[in-house]
Formats: C-alpha cells, sequence, structure tokens
C-alpha cells in the first residue's frame, strides 16, 4: 500500500479545517437566522416549515460537520505525529473525508429543498409519520442516507484511529492482523483489563498497557469507543429511516409505524446520542488540553498517571448517564431516573479533576507566557464550568419538572458546552497546529480579539437563553402569537450571536492576512493527492 | 418565589465565582511565580496522587455526596414535587392528544388548590409535551407524552388559585407552536 508522507497528512488536516470551518459558518448563519425568526423578524423572508428544517439541519451541520471534522483533521495529523507512524490505511482517510462531507451536505439539501423537520431527537414516530405531518416520503429517504453516510465516515475514520495506534503499519511489514486483533487492544487498553487481570493473578510491579502511549493518544482512542457506539446507534437510525421509506415506495412492503417501540428507541437513541457529549466533546476536549497545555509550556502534565485513570473513569460514567435526558418521561422506571441522575454527578469528578490536572500544570509554570493557543484553553475552561454546572442542575428529577425543554438546557447548557467549551478548544487546536500546517503563525493581537469577541458573545448568548428558559421559554419551537415576557432575553441573545458572528469574521480575517486565499485553495484542491 | 428562580440565583452565584477565579488565575499566573520543580516529576516515581490532586479530588467526592443528598432529598424546594408521586390523587384528569390537538375533559378543566391532582395524558399518534404554564408564562410543571401503547402520568398540587394555560413542551411536527391552550385549567381556592 502507498505510504502516506507527512506533507500529504498535512494536506489532509488542512482540507479537513477547511470545510469544517466552512460548515461552521454555515451553522453559524443559520443559528443567526433563526435568532431573527424567533424574535418574529424575517417572517416573509423564510415561513416555519424552513424555521424548522433549519433546525433540524443546524446541529449536523454544526456537529458533525464543523465539530466532528475539524477533529478529525487535526486527528489525522496529531496522532501519527505523536506516535511517530503513519496512518494505517490512506484509502479509509480519504473515504472518511468524502462520507462526512457527502453525508452533511445530503442532510443540509434534503432539509433546505424538502423542508423535512424531524430535528435532532428524531423521536419516533415523527420522523416516518410523514402521512400525518405531511412531509414527502422521498425526503425521509435521502435524510435517512445522509445521516448513515456521516456516521458511516465517523465509523471509518475511528477504525482508521484504532488500527493507526493498535496496529504495525500494513506497508512496512506486509502483514495484515486480523480486526480481532484491533478490537481485543482496544477494550484492554481502553478499559484496562491487563491491569485488572494482572492484579487478580497478583502480578508483581505490573504496569498497565495504556501507560505504554501518551496521554493525548490514550483520550484519542477512549474517546473513540464513545463515539463509535454513537456511530453505530445514530447511523442506524438513519439506516432504519433509508429503509421504512423503501419500504413504504413498494407497494405492500410499508413498514407501519407501531414497528419501533417510542420508548425504548428513545432509550437507545439517548444512549447513542449522549455518547457524543462524553466522546467528542469531554474527552476529545480533554485530550487536547492534555496535549496543548503541556506542549506550549513545555512541562509535563500534571497528575498524569491520574489524568488517564479519570479518562477510563469518565468511559464508564459516559455509559451510563443517557437517563437525564429522559427525566420528563414519566413511563420511564424510576430507578433509571436515579441512575440517570447519579451518573451525571460523575462527570463532576472527571471533568473536575481535568480542569485541575490543565490548571496545575500552568500553575507550576508561573509565569505563564500566554499565547493564542493557552489563552483559548483557558477559556473554554470557563465554557465548561458554566455549562457543566448548567447539567448537573437540570439532571435532576424534580427540578427537570421546569428545566426540560427550556431554552435552560440549550442555552446555558448546550451551547456554551459547544461554543464556548469545544470550539474554543478546537480553535485552541487550529492556532496550535496552524505553524506546524503551514509554516505560518496568526496574529496574536487579531487571535485576542476572537477570542473576546467569540467568549463574551458566546456567554451572552446562553446565558440570555437561560435567563429565558428559567422563565419558562422553551426550545426548539416559535412563538407565533408573540413572545411576551422573554423579548428581551432573545434580543439579547441575538446580540451575542452577532458578536459571535463577528469573532469568526476576525479569525477569517487571520488566517487570509496570514495566508494567502490563492494558496489555501491551491491546497485544498490541490489534484496531487 | 418560584423553585426556579431560586436555583438561578444559586447558579450565576456560582459561576460569577468561577469566571472571577478564572480572570484572578489568569492575571496571577502572568506574575511572577519561581517556575518551580515539576512535581510530576516526582511523581514518576512514586506513581501515585500529588497532595493537590487529593485535596482537590475529595473536595469533589464531598460535593458529589452534598449534592446528590441535596438533589435527593426534601431540603430542596423543588425536591416536593417528586414526593407528590406518592401522593393518593384526590381528582384523575384525563386528557388526549390526537392530531396536534389536546382533548380536554371540560374548559377550562377546574381542580381545587392545594389537594393532589392526578393528570393522565395519552396521545394517539406522534410524540408531544404536555406543559403547564402560569398566566405570566412561567412553567409550573411538564412531562413528555410518549405514544400509546403508553399512558403518562403525572400528580400535581396546585398551590395559587387561578387560570393556567396548557402547551406542548416537546416538538413534534411544524404545527407545534399551535399547541396553546390558554385558560384551560381553573384552580379553584382552597
Amino acid at each position: 500500500m502507498k505510504k502516506m508522507n507527512e506533507e500529504e497528512r498535512k494536506i489532509l488536516s488542512i482540507r479537513f479545517v477547511v470545510v469544517s470551518l466552512i460548515f461552521l459558518a454555515l451553522a453559524g448563519l443559520e443559528g443567526l437566522l433563526m435568532r431573527f425568526r424567533i424574535l418574529n423578524i424575517l417572517t416573509e423572508f423564510f415561513d416555519e416549515k424552513h424555521f424548522y428544517s433549519m433546525m433540524t439541519a443546524h446541529p449536523f451541520v454544526g456537529v458533525y460537520g464543523w465539530a466532528y471534522m475539524a477533529v478529525m483533521g487535526a486527528f489525522y495529523f496529531l496522532v501519527p505525529y505523536i506516535l511517530k507512524k503513519d496512518i494505517y490505511s490512506k484509502k479509509a482517510a480519504y473515504a472518511s473525508f468524502w462520507l462526512m462531507l457527502i453525508g452533511t451536505l445530503t442532510v443540509w439539501t434534503t432539509t433546505f429543498i424538502t423542508h423535512y423537520a424531524p430535528l435532532y431527537t428524531l423521536y419516533w414516530p415523527i420522523p416516518t409519520a410523514y402521512e400525518i405531518i405531511g412531509w414527502d416520503i422521498h425526503s425521509i429517504l435521502f435524510f435517512g442516507l445522509g445521516v448513515t453516510l456521516i456516521l458511516g465516515g465517523v465509523l471509518v475514520f475511528f477504525a482508521n484511529m484504532f488500527a493507526t495506534i493498535f496496529l504495525p503499519l500494513r506497508h512496512t511489514d506486509g502483514a495484515s492482523p486480523s480486526p480481532w486483533y484491533v478490537i481485543r487492544e482496544l477494550l484492554t487498553t481502553a478499559f484496562n483489563l491487563d491491569k485488572i487481570k494482572a492484579k487478580i493473578k497478583k502480578t508483581p510491579e505490573y504496569s498497565a498497557k495504556a501507560f505504554n502511549y501518551p496521554v493525548f493518544v490514550v483520550a484519542v482512542f477512549r474517546g473513540c469507543v464513545d463515539t463509535t457506539l454513537n456511530a453505530f446507534v445514530i447511523g442506524g437510525v438513519g439506516l432504519l429511516l433509508t429503509i421504512f421509506a423503501v419500504s413504504h415506495m413498494i407497494p405492500g412492503a410499508a413498514i407501519p409505524i407501531t414497528a419501533v417501540d417510542p420508548l425504548i428507541y428513545k432509550n437507545v437513541f439517548w444512549w447513542g446520542l449522549d455518547l457524543i457529549a462524553d466522546g467528542n466533546v469531554l474527552i476529545f476536549t480533554a485530550g487536547t488540553w492534555y496535549l496543548i497545555v503541556p506542549l506550549i509550556l513545555n512541562r509535563k502534565l500534571y497528575g498524569e498517571s491520574v489524568v488517564r485513570t479519570v479518562i477510563l473513569a469518565d468511559l464508564v460514567v459516559s455509559l451510563f448517564v443517557w437517563n437525564h435526558h429522559m427525566l420528563a418521561d414519566t413511563p420511564q422506571p424510576i430507578l433509571l431516573q436515579v441512575q440517570g441522575q447519579l451518573f451525571t454527578w460523575g462527570e463532576l469528578i472527571t471533568m473536575g479533576l481535568t480542569m485541575f490536572a490543565v490548571l496545575a500544570t500552568m500553575w507550576f509554570a508561573r509565569p505563564v507566557k500566554y499565547t493564542a493557543p493557552l489563552k483559548f484553553v483557558l477559556a473554554s475552561i470557563v465554557g465548561y464550568a458554566v455549562g457543566g454546572l448548567a447539567g448537573i442542575i437540570q439532571a435532576n428529577y424534580a427540578s427537570n419538572r421546569f428545566f426540560h425543554n427550556t431554552q435552560w438546557v440549550i442555552g446555558i447548557h448546550g451551547h456554551i458546552q459547544l461554543l464556548v467549551g469545544l470550539s474554543l478548544t478546537l480553535f485552541a487546536a487550529i492556532y496550535a497546529l496552524f505553524p506546524l500546517l503551514t509554516g505560518k503563525a496568526l496574529d496574536e493581537k487579531l487571535a485576542s480579539l476572537h477570542l473576546i469577541l467569540w467568549t463574551v458573545g458566546g456567554l451572552v448568548m446562553g446565558l440570555s437563553m437561560g435567563l429565558a428558559g428559567t422563565l419558562g421559554m422553551l426550545r426548539r419551537t416559535l412563538y407565533p402569537m408573540g413572545l411576551g415576557p422573554y423579548e428581551p432575553y432573545m434580543f439579547y441573545a441575538t446580540v451575542g450571536a452577532l458578536m459571535l458572528g463577528v469573532g469568526f469574521i476576525v479569525f477569517l480575517v487571520n488566517i487570509l492576512k496570514t495566508v494567502k486565499i490563492s494558496d489555501l485553495l491551491k491546497i485544498v484542491f490541490s489534484s496531487k493527492y | 418565589m418560584a423553585p426556579q428562580l431560586i436555583i438561578e440565583y444559586i447558579y450565576f452565584s456560582i459561576i460569577a465565582i468561577v469566571i472571577g477565579f478564572i480572570i484572578a488565575f489568569y492575571i496571577l499566573t502572568q506574575r511572577g511565580g519561581d517556575r518551580r520543580e515539576d512535581p510530576t516529576e516526582k511523581q514518576e516515581e512514586k506513581k501515585g496522587m500529588e497532595k493537590g490532586e487529593k485535596r482537590w479530588l475529595i473536595f469533589l467526592l464531598t460535593i458529589l455526596v452534598i449534592g446528590n443528598i441535596l438533589m435527593l432529598s426534601p431540603i430542596l424546594p423543588s425536591a416536593k414535587y417528586a414526593l407528590w408521586l406518592e401522593d393518593e390523587p384526590r381528582l384523575t384528569i384525563t386528557i388526549e392528544v390526537k392530531n396536534y390537538e389536546f382533548i380536554l375533559p371540560e374548559k377550562p378543566i377546574r381542580v381545587p388548590a392545594g389537594v393532589p391532582v392526578e393528570f393522565i395524558v395519552v396521545s394517539a399518534d406522534l410524540l408531544y409535551g404536555f406543559g403547564v404554564f402560569r398566566k405570566d408564562g412561567l412553567i409550573v410543571f411538564q412531562m413528555q407524552v410518549v405514544p400509546q401503547p403508553y399512558t403518562n402520568r403525572i400528580i400535581w398540587i396546585f398551590e395559587e388559585p387561578g387560570y393556567y394555560d396548557i402547551r406542548s413542551t416537546e416538538y413534534s411536527g411544524p404545527k407545534h407552536p399551535y399547541m396553546y391552550v390558554p385558560d384551560a385549567i381553573y384552580v379553584v381556592g382552597g
């Protein structure tokens, strides 16, 4: 197999990052338009159906198009760079890029053209109830295919990552070990099974296999476990929708809506979907912090051995927290509700220790010269603290009576975690990687302006939404009869969104000031690879 | 004061401290310091936790235990709502939801204040939400309405007399925002 040299890996990473930024711009534009529409402005520009289809596309474009593709771009460069190995499969690397791109575009265009709007929650039977809601059956088919393609891309990426980390290179020794070897190595290392076995056998001085890998790589493969399981579930839903649509196009083959139990489906769906929050949003973030902070400060990460254990603990916690999304479902057994609440608190420990390790590393490196990536990491900690605390509050069986599905959930918890927490971490990675990928550093003053606008904008938007939520404003809905007491909060949320938009433009100006757009386009559309 | 507003004040006080701490941390870490010996180097040898880490872990575990006790106990103002589920209802109201419409047994539904009232909501087609709101827009309570064969049940004690609105609290398609019934419930003073 042809080797993928470092230059080609750089180009692949740049392609992923450029496409992810285009998707971020698209998701941001959609978000801004929706903010205006919620204020009952632009009502002539797009109707309610268009609004809800936009609301369906927005998280797919934002999460899979932006966050996943940016993470993939960074990891395709960083994992081989840190391990001093090549990517296991060049074909799979390109396949994941195209599957993600085509899948996200399919979801976006389907919702845009057909106004199909089941939202990202896809609660059964809403995505399939086309006769009641009035959707075109073809829109279910194309949407299902788009979702399947995206999650197919995610699975190909993670399989490639696992193989890159755990397998010897095929092109160097010619051998092709069985996939079971990778799965065995992955499970052993991800869950520290070898260490448990050594303890049972009372093997003295045994060091777990996970200690053979840099802590960043441990976070990558452990986060990949969560996100792989997520891909099977959400990809499975995409496949289910595709099969459902096809069955309704063939006379006499229609699968009835009642074939799927809505509550069991919702449990499986949230079990899978919440794994994104842990795998992508928390563990990948932790991994990125663990890489950037010690690298820039030229110090070891504080409490590295504990951090490895924390990453493992978070993997276990993440498998049992999904019920905090279902606290308002009264047919759900009470024991599951309590379980969801208790395990959510587990994230306080794992994320709390992660933040502590990063802050302690910085503290012992005083005096710290803050470069852009470090500033972004510090601000992202604010995002996780503010959003995480809101999450713990709403994940309570009693308080969920008035917080569930309100602007509190999506504003203070959802958007602050994603925009101020995760996105600032991804920007930190881009600022840190930019010189490695292009040989040029971005302007520090513009980076600071980007940081201030983005952080303040994200907080203003999220907190305003949260305040409206405590007053009873729901998420996932327009108020066509008027916003009433929620209106001032939605106005401030729009101001925050505009600040985010200006911050992003400052970031683009910084990039285009550093690298010529023609050079960037040459890399993205290079026919060399 | 409504419990969500009390929670909001507590939350904003905590995050003000967090943001203040990070700003102070940013300023302090730029100044002075002696670039102390890397403590993780010592840790490599003993493979254990640092003293600071241990203290922090104990602090987090304490928060976890106290937080869970608070959240599961009747101390928290909102916890009484969970406890009401154990009460024997004095009145049962069944509401059907079908084709984006709440089918009420009467309008307004008259309920007495201060006694446990059971709401049973069943959906014949889609997944909806069932929320009761004060006239100023504040949520009183809500639940998801999972379609049949499931029955969705909640017990509530209205503390304040007056009119209340009903609104679907879950998206079920573009017609969802119109699932709003003003003055659907009238609570008669106890």
